[in-house]
């Protein structure tokens, strides 16, 4: 088999894990601190690093899996060699800012790993490549081998693969709950000691210097947006993790347990869950203030940040020229940039509407939660007009994706067809008269 | 702006300078001191012959250390730091905003690069986040092809963004030997022998791409084309995110831009 093929068919079989970032490693011109996009699929997301299995052989059976074992498929492996040379090279035309690595578990966890680690080793020490290498643990291989790996890459993840233990019991019967948090726990732990180390003496081993990530399928599983949110708070919280990612359950395979093979991935779901995350990790959100108990599920018509404004109105309107930081974050319309430029700029003068709409404040939404210098003129405006404003207008883009496979998690209508303009403009008056009545 | 009284008055006449940011320097003194503001600055070659009456400012390097340490002792570091690099943005009348800026600093002094909402700092703000964008954006888009050894790339930017993207490639590629040519600007970015230079270059013929080389941009774009999930497909996306403009640079999606005829 030819390079070429055994690169379709390694890149098809990883293509479905989600990170793709770099961000966070610091080695000035090897690497961009901040991340960078070498460009973007025909999906519209990044390509960053040579995303590529090691090897699809696998002795696991995980029902949501292109590479599950009972699938059948070609196989095939990149020999270190091969990886390396192809990693260069790519690394070098300025195609990649590195490598993404995970593979299939050939033989036994441990082995797997053992064959990954040499194959880093290799671009590591022989051909000196210090780009990014972001590698994903196998679950079940021992502490020892993490850690080398660890010792190897700058971004080190565990895939968490679904929100609860019931539906990881079910879907993916070979990964146990634990062999995922162990490693998560011990990564965390070493990476903690690595940068304690290297405060005292700055050659010391770096571990996973980018920190670790995870992710999860969302689609496959009758977990609710409540239970996805509250355990990713508690991933950040705990094991320190730098990011969750979502990833719409994509039909790859047929099976009982699985929703069929005709199933629309749930982007708009995905799409909100990071809405939500972000809130979480950049707006200094709880779980508990974005979904609750009693409401479980993201709200398709509103993001979150509106969604939950307009359940609070009674904290607004905000004065943009004396709030705190945290509560500008709150407003919609008002991002982490916009927040700081006011802060910065209101010390040398009052701030009206035209100031605010030339530092990138998005007056459409914000305008309704905040008092400026010449804000409000008149009486203040009715929930109607609120909401219509906020109503995300790409909710009708999405076409007639079903919001949730699982009877009770959500009570919502399908929506309509995108593009009959009659259908998309009554959907939306009926939205608002519907959200502005639940106030 | 009330309570000040402004530097220069707007005088009916024009002001040409060779293009350079010590001749735009030379500029700012002649303004101040004539204590006018010229209803345009153009670029010599840009200049053509009108009714107004045009004043061919030359530079002089005296002066524009002068108002360059003017802008650092009466405006801030970050003033000097601001025109440098909106010089080399893409904005309409740069000159005019950037005059229109230094003014106003000198009568209000470093405050006013933190007035985010004002109308002349705003301007020039823009043209500066449209310029870095740019430069981080290129960082992942440049495309390499091997030639006989060395890294030749071109590059079609809106901004003069070589100088901002030189220190990255120089870093990420300090034992090879590259050279980035960009077509809007004339110049090019050439890394050869641990020294780096921009030089004018109107024209670059580049030799046929070798095997090796067409063999390795046809595992990228395979790589490119097979990375993407097809149930997901969203090319409106996709061009947020990498504007078409960048693609005629870009082996694995310039074949897009032209369908080929049949």
């Amino acid at each position: 088999m030819d390079l070429m093929e055994k690169l379709t068919i390694l890149t098809n079989g990883a293509k479905y894990d989600a990170a793709c970032t770099s961000s966070g490693a610091d080695r000035p011109g090897k690497t961009v601190a901040a991340g960078c996009c070498h460009a973007f699929s025909a999906d519209g997301r990044c390509v960053t690093l040579l995303k590529v299995l090691l090897t699809n052989h696998c002795i696991f059976d995980c029902k949501y899996c292109v590479n599950r074992s009972s699938n059948d498929c070609r196989r095939t492996a990149f020999t270190p060699e091969e990886l390396a040379g192809l990693t260069i090279e790519f690394y070098r035309r300025n195609y990649i800012e590195g490598l993404f690595l995970s593979s299939g578990v050939m033989r036994s966890p441990d082995y797997t790993m053992e064959q990954m680690i040499q194959a880093l080793h290799l671009l590591r020490y022989r051909y000196d490549f210090w780009g990014y290498i972001h590698a994903k643990t196998i679950p079940g291989a021992s502490p020892e081998l993490v850690r080398r790996l660890g010792l190897l890459a700058d971004r080190v993840s565990v895939n968490i693969e679904l929100p609860s233990e019931e539906s990881l019991r079910l879907l993916a019967p070979h990964k146990k709950r634990e062999a995922i948090l162990a490693p998560m726990k011990q990564i965390c732990l070493a990476a903690g000691e690595s940068r304690q180390e290297m405060a005292v003496y700055k050659k010391a081993p770096q571990f996973a210097p980018a920190g670790q990530a995870t992710q999860m399928i969302i689609g496959a599983s009758p977990d609710t947006d409540y239970q996805i949110i509250r355990l990713a708070a508690a991933l950040y919280g705990k094991y320190a993790l730098k990011r969750v990612f979502y990833s719409a359950y994509i039909p790859a395979v047929a099976d009982s347990l699985l929703p069929a093979l005709d199933f629309k991935p749930p982007l708009l779901r995905e799409h909100r869950l990071y809405q939500a995350d972000f809130l979480m990790r950049q707006y200094g959100f709880g779980a508990e203030e974005i979904l609750s108990e009693d409401m479980p599920s993201l709200n398709p018509y509103l993001d979150p940040k509106c969604n939950w404004a307009v359940n609070h109105m009674q904290e607004f309107p905000v004065d943009v020229n004396a709030a705190a930081l945290e509560t500008l974050l709150r407003v919609p319309g008002i991002g982490p940039t916009s927040a700081r430029r006011i802060v910065v700029a209101r010390r040398h003068g009052r701030l009206g509407l035209a100031e605010l709409k030339r530092m990138g404040v998005v007056l459409k939404r914000a305008q309704y939660f905040i008092r400026a210098s010449d804000w409000p003129s008149g009486a203040r405006f009715d929930k109607h007009t609120t909401v219509r404003a906020l109503v995300d207008p790409n909710v009708f883009s999405f076409g007639t994706e079903q919001l949730s496979l699982f009877p009770g998690a959500s009570s919502l209508r399908q929506l309509p067809e995108a593009g009959e303009a009659r259908s998309v403009a009554e959907a939306v008056e009926e939205t608002v008269l519907c959200l502005a009545s639940n106030l | 702006m009330p309570g000040f009284k402004p530097l220069a008055l707007p005088a009916n006449v024009v002001y040409t300078y060779d293009g350079s940011f010590e001749g735009f320097l030379c500029c700012v003194f002649e303004s101040v001191y004539s204590r006018e503001l010229p209803l345009e600055i153009l670029r010599e070659e840009d200049a053509q012959p009108t009714l107004i009456q045009s004043r061919s400012v030359a530079t002089d390097p005296v002066r524009a250390e002068r108002v360059r340490a003017s802008i650092r002792s009466k405006i801030s570091e970050r003033a000097l730091e601001l025109v440098t690099t909106a010089f080399c943005s893409c904005l309409a009348q740069k000159e005019l905003r950037m005059l229109e800026f230094l003014l106003r600093g000198y009568r209000e002094g470093a405050k006013l690069c933190f007035m985010m909402g004002d109308d002349v700092t705003a301007t020039l703000l823009r043209a500066e986040k449209h310029l870095l964008g740019e430069a981080h954006l290129l960082k992942g888009f440049v495309r390499f092809a091997d030639v006989g050894g060395a890294l030749v790339a071109t590059i079609s930017p809106k901004n003069y963004a070589l100088p901002f993207i030189a220190r990255h490639f120089v870093l990420r590629y300090r034992q090879e030997r590259f050279m980035i040519f960009d077509k809007t600007n004339g110049a090019a970015l050439v890394y050869q022998d641990c020294k780096a230079e921009i030089l004018r270059v109107e024209r670059v013929e580049l030799p046929e791409i070798s095997e090796s080389e067409a063999q390795y941009q046809a595992l990228w774009k395979r790589f490119y084309d097979t990375v993407s999930i097809e149930s997901r497909e969203n090319p409106r996306c996709r061009m947020t995110h990498m504007p078409k403009r960048y693609w005629e640079n870009m082996s694995e999606v310039c074949g897009l831009l032209r369908p080929k005829a049949e």
